[in-house]
């Protein structure tokens, strides 16, 4: 299911992933599970002309979709993997593909490594599902489907909007019935 | 609140070589200046033998500088005013009206490390940058191209430990321009000032060599050329009719005849002399307009831009 | 100039702040005409103004002393709410050295500051009378004051204050003091993008106006700082209308009646100036909100009319955006007492020199 653009300017806007002819080595990053044999080997194709200078990584436990993919089972594997392969230079790109909670945190990931935001390619797949951090506890609450939940932090319950934190990596969450306490909408599931 | 004009006086005056001229301006009335900014300029109106010359030219001054403005100033063979002025006529003591600086040209903040090229006089906005506490504390490095003779010039204004590197036209000095964008490190900012076939080289390498865009950074030194072809220009407003001669720009036409429109860079990048243009076809030349804009014909920027048809119309 | 402080005023609790009768007089009445529009409506902030609010770089009224104590109990209560990304020192130390020496020229019996030298490394002392502060530090030193530069001179002014990196043709959210703000989070925003932090805003997007504001703010220049208003309501006068306590004061917008809105429903303006830093080249953005009740507007016959019109015809998803929908059909109810329906001139000037009897 593909995102919808919205309204609001904040949300990040995706696109599929192209290797930028100019760099000099390419990094692509995709989430296990969320991508299937056919996209991996339709991003091989893709990237076949510079599949001398590709590093490809899935990121996540469970079954790797295709056995071209070196497996690292989680974040920090990859941010250990992204330290082992350093420094890394103007001419490098990143590219990552997967839900939009992975791809934020990824791109966070490439971020502490020093990739600017210039550097790094985002292409959404899979779950429309959220990360949506709580405005008045701070907390994140992931695999967020519905437009309101209740905060894994604190327990209130949330409305989560567009409005979207890349240094976050996650959507904005308010209280919801903070006016009159229980009056709220029904929950609907609209990030499946 | 508001300071829209400085007077500066003229307090030194110094050739540090055959055609540099250092000049430092102090407020006339002796209180403190605006705080100079890193990258920052200060735009002179210079008096002309028929008009006046309002030119940009970068402050040398650690940032922060309120007791004085000191600027480098190159003499220029065929001079449009502005150098001719500066070289030939300025005295100690001078009055000069001028705006309070302006900055076209800042560090980007957040880089990891800044690396410069300077080409000639275009070290100037550079100086600034070396006195930057925080331009040095994340690290950058300065490459000079310039003539042999001058090399030792700008040593009064380069601080102790700056790592900074001249380049000249002889074996084994030359800047190996692709070498040195080659693998430089992640969250690196390249900015490039001097004559405009060097800007062009390097912002062509920085391209070829894998360079993000918003990485790469230019001030024009010698601007944009604005001469070219005469043509006619009608102030709508006004009514007066103007001659823009083949080696004069558009801007300087008007302000010939009496007409000041507003203007900063005269470079075509800062967007302040943006004008509506009523009737005739321009020929852009600037870097401000979108590509939108340039086709709508609805606008232009007088300080570079010309006209393709014989007549202009402007909304002034 | 003497000004009449009134240290003991509370925005929270018991909320006994009051605007004195020259406070109602001076009050930044935003609507300049019957119904309210988006515009870019930037103009030159000089000493010239609709009220005396206008006069200053950096107003200082009746509540400083109590506002800035408000200020240190929320950030005694979140600290995030003051936060500076690290590039931004520059801009850190330009913004100290603007409020010093505006504070210092505008109000010399109340602030003053001694400056033994020209530049970083100089030693400064700067005195604050009305809140019993004598500092001596080194500018550029952030050691020598007791926290960063930013943080320390903005707990002494009124209102918000957000620093913007520019940097990329674009604005950047890269520093903020944000304790008085109408409802959106620093936490969040920090380190936003002029419009990724104007994402929420609703109908402006579709005018072009925020590309067009954008490029006007790029060129802001040094020595001419730029003004303009912001509005919307608030219930009780609650400096504190955060995101994060949201459930504190959410509940207060379902508690108006007949009898309260008048005391309790208040305008908030936000009167936001744009200075360019000289060193950093960095935008600074002061956000400094006033708060006004109904029954205190309408002491300004002109002023109770216009705003129930302006009320009465505000489209909306603007109402909803700025979070009235709940109680806007009784403050038109309480407001329309007030209007004769006689044409008002345009502009948002008070128009009297005493006001009407109370409401």
């Amino acid at each position: 299911m593909n995102i919808a653009p919205s309204d609001i300017k904040s949300r990040p806007v995706y696109a599929p992933l192209q290797p930028d002819p100019a760099a000099t080595r390419h990094w692509l990053v995709l989430e296990t599970g969320a991508i299937n044999r056919k996209t991996v080997d339709e991003l091989i194709e893709m990237f076949r002309p510079v599949a001398s200078s590709l590093q490809m990584w899935t990121v996540g436990s469970g079954n790797a979709a295709s056995t071209a993919l070196q497996v690292l089972p989680d974040l920090s594997a990859l941010s250990q993997a992204l330290r082992d392969r350093g420094p890394f230079h103007v001419s490098d790109r990143f590219y990552a593909q997967g839900t939009e909670p992975f791809l934020w945190s990824v791109a966070g990931e490439a971020g502490q490594v020093g990739f600017t935001p210039a550097q790094i390619r985002l292409a959404h797949t899979g779950s429309l599902r959220r990360r949506v951090w709580c405005t008045h506890c701070h907390g994140l609450t992931e695999n967020v489907t519905t437009q309101v939940v209740a905060c894994a932090g604190c327990g209130r319950h949330l409305l989560v909007r567009d409005h979207f934190s890349r240094r976050h990596a996650a959507f904005m969450g308010v209280m919801v019935d903070a006016e009159v306490p229980g009056e709220r909408p029904a929950i609907e599931e609209v990030f499946p | 609140m508001i300071t829209s004009s400085l007077k500066l006086s003229v307090t030194a005056i110094e050739d540090i070589a055959p055609s540099l001229r250092h000049v430092r301006l102090a407020a006339a009335d002796g209180k403190p200046l605006p705080p100079t900014g890193t990258g920052a300029h200060v735009l002179l109106s210079l008096p002309g033998l028929d008009r006046v010359h309002r030119n940009a030219y970068s402050l040398i001054n650690a940032p922060g500088s309120r007791h004085g403005y000191d600027i480098i100033v190159r003499r220029v063979p065929v001079s449009r005013g502005g150098s001719a002025a500066v070289h030939d006529r300025l005295t100690v003591g001078d009055v000069l009206e001028a705006q309070p600086p302006g900055n076209l040209f800042a560090p980007v903040r957040n880089a990891k490390h800044h690396l410069m090229i300077a080409g000639g006089i275009g070290i100037t906005p550079f100086l600034s940058y070396l006195q930057d506490m925080g331009v040095r504390q994340v690290g950058c490095s300065l490459h000079v191209c310039c003539r042999e003779s001058e090399k030792e010039v700008f040593n009064p204004w380069l601080p102790e430990n700056a790592n900074v590197k001249f380049h000249w036209d002889a074996e084994g000095h030359r800047l190996d321009i692709a070498a040195l964008l080659a693998r430089q490190p992640v969250g690196t900012h390249l900015y490039v000032c001097g004559p405009s076939d060097l800007n062009e080289a390097v912002l062509q390498a920085a391209k070829t060599a894998g360079w993000p865009e918003n990485q790469v950074h230019t001030e024009h030194f010698g601007g944009a050329s604005s001469t070219g072809k005469a043509f006619e220009v009608v102030l709508q407003k006004s009514g007066l009719r103007v001659s823009v001669g083949e080696d004069e720009s558009l801007l300087e036409a008007l302000e010939r005849a009496g007409a000041s429109p507003l203007c900063l860079c005269r470079g075509g990048a800062c967007g302040v002399c943006v004008t509506r243009l009523l009737e005739g076809e321009p020929e852009h030349r600037d870097h401000y307009l979108s590509p939108e804009e340039k086709a709508s014909g609805q606008s232009i920027m007088p300080c570079v831009s010309r006209a393709r048809s014989p007549q202009l119309v402007l909304d002034l | 100039m003497t000004i009449a402080f009134k240290p003991n005023e509370t925005f929270r609790g018991d909320y006994t702040y009051r605007n004195s009768e020259a406070a109602i007089l001076r009050f930044p009445f935003p609507f300049p005409e019957d119904k309210y529009m988006y515009s870019v409506n930037m103009e030159p902030h000089g000493p010239a103004g609709p009220s005396e609010a206008f006069v200053h770089g950096f107003d200082v009224d009746e509540h400083y002393i109590a506002e800035c104590r408000d200020k240190a109990i929320t950030l005694e209560r979140d600290p995030g709410r003051c936060q500076a990304l690290p590039h931004m020192m520059m801009a850190q130390w330009d913004t100290l050295e603007l409020l010093m020496d505006s504070l210092s020229t505008d109000y010399p019996e109340h602030f003053s500051v001694h400056k033994d030298g020209d530049g970083f490394g100089a030693r400064w002392t700067w005195t604050n009378r009305p809140l019993n502060i004598e500092q001596t530090f080194v500018f550029g030193d952030a050691s020598t004051l007791p926290c960063e530069p930013f943080e320390y001179i903005t707990r002494q002014a009124q209102g918000d204050f957000a620093i913007c990196d520019q940097r990329d043709n674009d604005l950047f959210l890269d520093a903020g003091m944000v304790t008085s703000q109408a409802d959106w989070s620093l936490d969040f925003n920090v380190g936003m993008s002029f419009m990724e932090w104007h994402g929420p805003v609703p109908l402006a997007h579709q005018t072009g106006v925020f590309e067009r504001a954008l490029k006007y703010l790029l060129m802001v220049r040094l020595g001419q700082p730029v003004r303009r208003l912001n509005w919307t309501m608030t219930v009780n006068p609650r400096l504190d209308t955060s995101p994060e306590t949201y459930p504190e004061w959410g509940p207060d917008r379902a508690s108006l009646t007949r009898e309260n809105i008048g005391r309790k429903l208040h305008l908030r303006v936000e009167l936001q100036t744009l200075w360019r830093l000289p060193r950093s080249n960095a935008l600074l953005f002061p956000i400094r909100c006033y708060l006004a009740s109904l029954d205190e507007l309408v002491r300004v016959p002109k002023w109770g009319k216009r705003l129930s019109r302006v009320l009465s015809t505000l489209p909306k998803e603007l109402a909803d955006y700025k979070g009235l929908s709940r109680y806007l059909p009784l403050a038109l109810d309480y407001l329309a007492a007030y209007d004769d329906g006689a044409p008002l001139p345009v502009g948002t000037t008070a128009d009297i020199d005493r006001l009407a009897e109370t409401a």
